[in-house]
């Protein structure tokens, strides 16, 4: 008898622990059904779909939301802009064509008209108006709003010093709207049009006016709408997310730009092996690249010898760099270091040839590189007898801090000590996690320090040069160069701005605050099927309508 | 019994408080910050400061605490720092996937382990038992992700029977066979490694016993050495095999972070990993608490459990 009342409690524990996991499963699901609260759009109408109007694309970096004026991360706005249309796009370097705005022109680079596209609908059937843009650009303004997009408006007037509206105002008075499809923009001083092009055109999402217009912007960030936009501009349309998994999108039948050829595109979600093995078995049309679906660089062979897959190297903006504490190292430390490192043994050996050597922040791909304010040489010999002539302290070893997550940039810190070695100078490498890093980078707890750069097309390098900017973690200073950089941001002439910003590569490349190391292609597999649609240095979201892969697989 | 059972949880609040302090603590004593997962260098130190002070991380950090225990308290979560979602959402996602995995990776060792210990005891010292043993050495020592790896590579790649990972295939409707297979290869992976260490508990437990005189005086009963091993011998053997069981339940919560990975299996481990880099803290801190929560339901289960196995242990 007692036997079995200890059967019957142990049974009942069981039941309960099972019990108590399933119900926190059921519970918490809920919330995100009744999330999606537009009827017009159908739930997910999940017909199992032949392969030949499906395209599969693989990234590694799973993206934490879809908040089109909060996304933190790069995978996250990759994804979105599937889905959202910005109003511009740019299919080369400073090469706007429309988006979402069929124009987007200033005579003066201070007053703009943005006119949207008459035909652009949302995806409930609600016209895109000039009203959505500009509620768009007064939530990112307003003090409270949670938003990464703050820097992309900075430049219109009527802004506090800090980005954001006076305290108790809900509205720019820079932003008019004219009418249903047109909107004025002034900015606080005359621009490059071509700054406010991309720096504004390419990364302004629109919010929905009439799905979050009366929420309150606390409760912004958590509505259900940042989880499941399912009210949208582009040429796909937002189906699901299955965590760490896939983003599934189907094609906007009601695209302003024609019917999308491929009718579901898959984004998945995997480890950077598993892109290579995916590429080989067909159940992937290419990886995304760009940083967040690399591809290590040691498989680069295997790719390339896959029967069914044709690769392409693209070039981009991203660069490497290696940071020099400047409050501990003076311009001739910094110097010698700058001529120790060999940056070629770098791009030819660890990125097999798939990249280049850069003398200050620019790549070959920016019309404001200019090659002529000379080059760093490779000169171990000088650099040793500088750094005796300086009083270096030989005997303790340098902090060489370097963060996780960039394979490549991993594997380039015992190379580099390796060439600070041959000069006599020690190193010490330490690995920490991202977060680890931008503490250690703004206490200044480091000697040198690897870190990388994507910024924008646009020349401007504040955040990285300005004394006491966001990224200034080496503590360089210099009152010429912050006269520079604000002169560059506030000229509207191109060729003006050439000079100003050769002048700020020239002073970079003498003082050498930073050492820039290397930009490394992008390199992607595409399998043979796909007719259009890959990833390219600038644009690879134009033209989404005209994604197809050929017939059955 | 029951008063046991009663008094046994009520021993348990306390001790899931202070674990929620500890936790608190040292995730907080973690360098850097959710903000700072921002690596997007165009962003502005207006907008920085507006997402710290809106996710509270400006207050003192007792007050921090307070505000999370009181939520807490309404069974409230909060919302994560990086996805902006329920933290429960979260957590409901991925806990389905994460129990089915483990469980049949468990299930699988099981199946595995004890007939291949029990088999390994009754025959010390013969050929089957210097297999069993070398085939527990490999489970112990081949690492997860190689054994992960290399079942990719043969049973995905070479001979395309499984896919390579995820959990559905993608435009299918799905279905449970589909995910049947999708779970195939990472359950077995995770199984052996759990069967190797497994294998040996199973044999030493049951070689003691084998000894026992009450074996002796069964056999000269006349009693079947099938009976005498799989009822009389192995009752008794288990009682050392329950509390490894026991051990092992917190697992199926707790998820294996490597292999989810290799097999883009959608579970709490990746939830975990992914957590801890960008510092989500309240996202970490529910994970801790379910945590906590397993391993002092799971040391209850197994304490009942002995008694079920064993009568003469009784709990007053």
């Amino acid at each position: 008898m007692k036997y079995s009342i200890k059967k019957v409690v142990s049974i009942m524990t069981i039941l309960s622990l099972l019990f108590l996991a399933a119900c926190s499963g059921d519970s918490a699901t809920e919330p995100t059904d009744t999330g999606t609260k537009d009827p017009a759009v159908p739930a997910t109408s999940t017909d199992a779909s032949t392969d030949s109007e499906s395209m599969f694309i693989g990234l590694v970096n799973p993206p934490t939301g879809f908040n089109p004026i909060n996304s933190g991360d790069v995978a996250a706005m990759f994804i979105q802009k599937f889905f959202q249309d910005t109003l511009l796009e740019m299919d080369g370097p400073l090469n706007f064509v429309p988006r979402l705005a069929e124009s987007f022109e200033s005579e003066d680079g201070q007053h703009y008209t943005v006119k949207i596209n008459k035909d652009a609908n949302w995806t409930d059937g609600t016209p895109v108006t000039a009203a959505d843009v500009a509620f768009t650009i007064n939530t990112i303004a307003h003090p409270k709003s949670e938003t990464s997009q703050g820097a992309n408006i900075s430049m219109l007037d009527g802004l506090e010093a800090n980005g954001k509206l006076p305290e108790g105002e809900t509205e720019l008075s820079s932003v008019k709207v004219v009418d249903d499809k047109t909107l004025e923009l002034t900015t606080t001083v005359p621009v490059d049009p071509n700054y406010m092009k991309e720096v504004f055109g390419l990364n302004v999402l629109t919010l929905p006016k009439h799905i979050l217009g009366d929420v309150p912007i606390e409760e912004l960030s958590t509505h259900p709408y940042m989880q499941n936009p399912t009210v949208s501009t582009g040429a796909f349309k937002f189906v699901k997310y299955e965590k760490d998994q896939y983003v599934e999108l189907a094609a906007n039948e009601d695209y302003y730009a024609g019917l999308p050829e491929t009718g579901k595109l898959f984004i998945k979600i995997m480890l950077a092996p598993n892109l290579v093995g995916q590429l080989q078995t067909g159940e992937l049309d290419f990886n995304v690249s760009k940083g967040i679906g690399k591809i290590a660089v040691q498989d680069y062979d295997t790719v390339e010898g896959f029967d069914n897959v044709t690769t392409s190297i693209e070039p981009n903006i991203g660069f490497q760099t290696m940071f020099f504490n400047n409050d501990k190292f003076d311009k001739e430390v910094r110097q010698a270091l700058s001529m120790a490192v060999d940056r070629n043994l770098l791009v030819d050996k660890l990125l097999k040839g798939h990249g280049e050597v850069i003398d200050g922040p620019y790549t070959s791909l920016s019309p404001f590189l200019d090659r002529s304010v000379g080059e760093l040489e490779y000169n171990p010999e000088k650099a040793k007898k500088m750094l005796e002539d300086a009083g270096f302290d030989f005997n303790t070893p340098l902090e060489l801090v370097v963060p996780i997550g960039n394979k490549v940039r991993e594997q380039s810190a015992p190379i580099i000590a390796q060439s600070l070695q041959q000069i006599g100078v020690q190193t010490n490498i330490t690995n920490y996690d991202f977060p680890t890093i931008m503490s250690k980078g703004k206490a200044g707890e480091f000697d040198l320090l690897l870190i990388g750069f994507t910024l924008t097309l646009d020349p401007d390098v504040s955040n990285v040069y300005a004394t006491g900017a966001t990224y200034n973690f080496m503590q360089y200073s210099n009152p010429a160069m912050d006269e520079l950089l604000i002169q560059g941001k506030q000229e509207a002439d191109v060729e003006k701005r050439k000079v100003i910003y050769s002048d700020i590569q020239e002073i970079l490349l003498d003082e050498a605050p930073i050492l820039t190391l290397y930009s490394d292609h992008d390199f992607a597999g595409i399998n043979k099927r796909v007719e259009f649609g890959k990833p390219v240095s600038f644009g690879t979201h134009h033209n989404l309508q005209k994604w197809a892969v050929s017939g059955a697989n | 019994m029951f008063q046991y059972i009663i008094r046994r949880i009520a021993i348990a609040i306390p001790v899931l408080f202070g674990v929620t302090i500890f936790n608190f603590l040292i995730i907080n004593l973690a360098p850097g910050n959710p903000v700072d997962m921002f690596i997007n260098p165009n962003m502005s130190e207006a907008d920085i400061n507006a997402r710290k002070e809106a996710l509270g991380l400006n207050d003192p950090l007792w007050e921090q605490y307070a505000s999370w225990m009181g939520n807490l308290l309404q069974g409230d979560f909060g919302y994560s720092f990086s996805t902006y979602e329920p933290v429960l959402n979260n957590i409901a996602d991925r806990i389905g996937p994460t129990i089915l995995l483990m469980g049949s990776a468990l299930i699988i060792a099981y199946l595995i382990a004890i007939p291949i210990g029990i088999l390994s005891a009754t025959k010390q010292y013969s050929f089957t038992d210097y297999f069993a043993t070398t085939f527990s050495f490999f489970g112990i020592s081949i690492p997860n992700f190689f054994l992960g790896l290399g079942a990719i590579y043969i049973f995905a790649i070479l001979l395309p029977i499984f896919p390579t990972g995820g959990m559905n295939t993608l435009g299918s409707s799905g279905g449970i066979l589909d995910t049947l297979r999708h779970l195939i290869l990472p359950a077995f992976v995770l199984g052996t490694a759990i069967a190797g260490s497994m294998v040996r508990y199973v044999r030493s437990s049951m070689l003691e016993v084998l000894g026992q005189d009450y074996l002796r005086t069964a056999r000269a009963k006349g009693l079947h050495e099938f009976v005498v091993n799989n009822k009389h011998a192995l009752r008794n053997a288990l009682i050392p095999i329950i509390t490894i069981i026991g051990l092992e339940i917190p697992l199926l919560i707790g998820g294996a972070v490597i292999t989810e990975q290799i097999f883009q299996w959608p579970g709490l481990g990746q939830l975990t990993i992914q957590s801890i880099g960008s510092r989500d803290y309240p996202t970490l801190m529910a994970l801790n608490f379910l945590a906590a929560i397993t391993v002092l339901f799971s040391n209850l289960f197994t304490d009942i459990m002995y008694s079920v196995v064993d009568p003469r242990i009784k709990y007053n």
